[in-house]
């Protein structure tokens, strides 16, 4: 990894996202910014089926606010994090955090489209209370997205933060 | 007693020095910050969308608004103490700093944006709660918060560059900071 890290380094495109230096600040700033976009509306989603907002409104409504909020936000987010990794592949392949980060995220997606695909349809009068499983599950999404978005900090940190545990030790 | 020496003693305080002795602690307060700043930003947004009449004028704004103050004034007091854990390690240095100084401005700004909604602009809300477009004064807020928190969020980011990275690097560690 740390060979593929170093080769995908020494690559042009990755060169020239080093070479000017106001790239990766931008990208992280915009990168940040969507994080923020992405957090909030699933936190809403998973609000709403624990009943802790909008709870006059049917949950088909809340999904389509903002679930189309939180996959575009996903692609801008995917987009700048994938030109990050390519200008800085050695910070990011040899942290331990920026690999649970990436667990997370695809644990994240699969499970908010589970959960969307199986509780879109539900109105309020045929289901006014949500079960314990998708409580569970909105609760288990909630933790997942503060995870990743702490990693995500940790990855510059990565000594510090894992200590022997870190690739970069 | 002036601003510099105000600096200079938070750079001299205990708390200072138990996060320049504690490599775990940074990172963890960086952590928490962007978490509670991601989670402002986010809520405000939406609010800010709906005084601007996005996605639509059916849900009432002081609806929206309410069900998410609480929110991010519970994250924005948390970023503002760990904003403080992490400036006091490095006091000296991030007073110096461009991007620092203009965040402050910034956060300022969205004060004094917050306090004019609040104060004047809001005492009308009954007539445009639902249903009905926000008045100009009342979109004026919502693009400003909107312009002024996706400012903050830059600068932010700027100071990271700038300023210099405050811990030494462990040996054969790269650390691509410019």
């Amino acid at each position: 990894m740390r060979e593929f890290a170093e080769w995908l380094q020494g690559t042009p495109v990755s060169v020239m996202i080093q070479s000017i230096k106001w790239i990766i600040p931008l990208l992280q700033s915009i990168h940040i910014v969507t994080i923020g976009i992405v957090f909030i509306s699933s936190l809403m989603i998973a609000l709403r089926v624990l009943g802790r907002v909008r709870a006059d409104e049917p949950f088909n409504d809340v999904w389509r606010r903002f679930a189309p909020w939180m996959w575009s936000g996903l692609v801008v987010m995917a987009v700048t994090g994938l030109i990050l990794v390519l200008g800085e592949p050695i910070r990011e392949f040899t942290a331990l955090s920026f690999w649970i980060k990436m667990t997370l995220l695809a644990i994240a997606i699969v499970s908010t489209m589970a959960f969307g695909h199986s509780l879109r349809g539900t109105t309020l009068a045929a289901r006014p209370e949500f079960s314990a499983g998708a409580k569970t599950v909105a609760i288990a999404n909630i933790a997942i997205w503060l995870a990743i978005i702490f990693l995500g900090r940790a990855i510059a940190y990565d000594i510090e933060v894992w200590g022997s545990l870190s690739l970069h030790a | 007693m002036n601003v510099a020496s105000v600096v200079q003693s938070i750079e001299a305080s205990g708390l200072a020095e138990w996060m320049r002795s504690n490599v775990k602690a940074m990172p963890i307060v960086e952590a928490i910050h962007v978490l509670c700043a991601v989670t402002v930003f986010g809520t405000i947004l939406i609010v800010d969308l709906r005084l601007l009449g996005f996605p639509n004028l059916r849900r009432a704004f002081t609806r929206i608004s309410d069900e998410l103050l609480r929110l991010t004034w519970g994250a924005f007091v948390i970023s503002v103490i760990t904003g403080v854990i992490m400036f006091a390690p490095n006091a000296n240095t991030y007073y110096g700093n461009w991007p620092f100084r203009l965040k402050m401005v910034a956060l300022l700004g969205a004060g004094v944006n917050m306090a004019i909604f609040q104060f004047i602009t809001l005492r009308s809300v009954a007539t445009w709660d639902k249903d009905s477009r926000a008045p100009a004064a009342a979109r004026a807020a919502g693009a400003a918060s909107l312009l002024i928190w996706l400012t903050v969020i830059f600068l932010a980011r700027w100071i990271g560059f700038t300023k210099g990275y405050n811990f030494a690097p462990a040996e054969d560690v790269n650390f691509s900071f410019e």
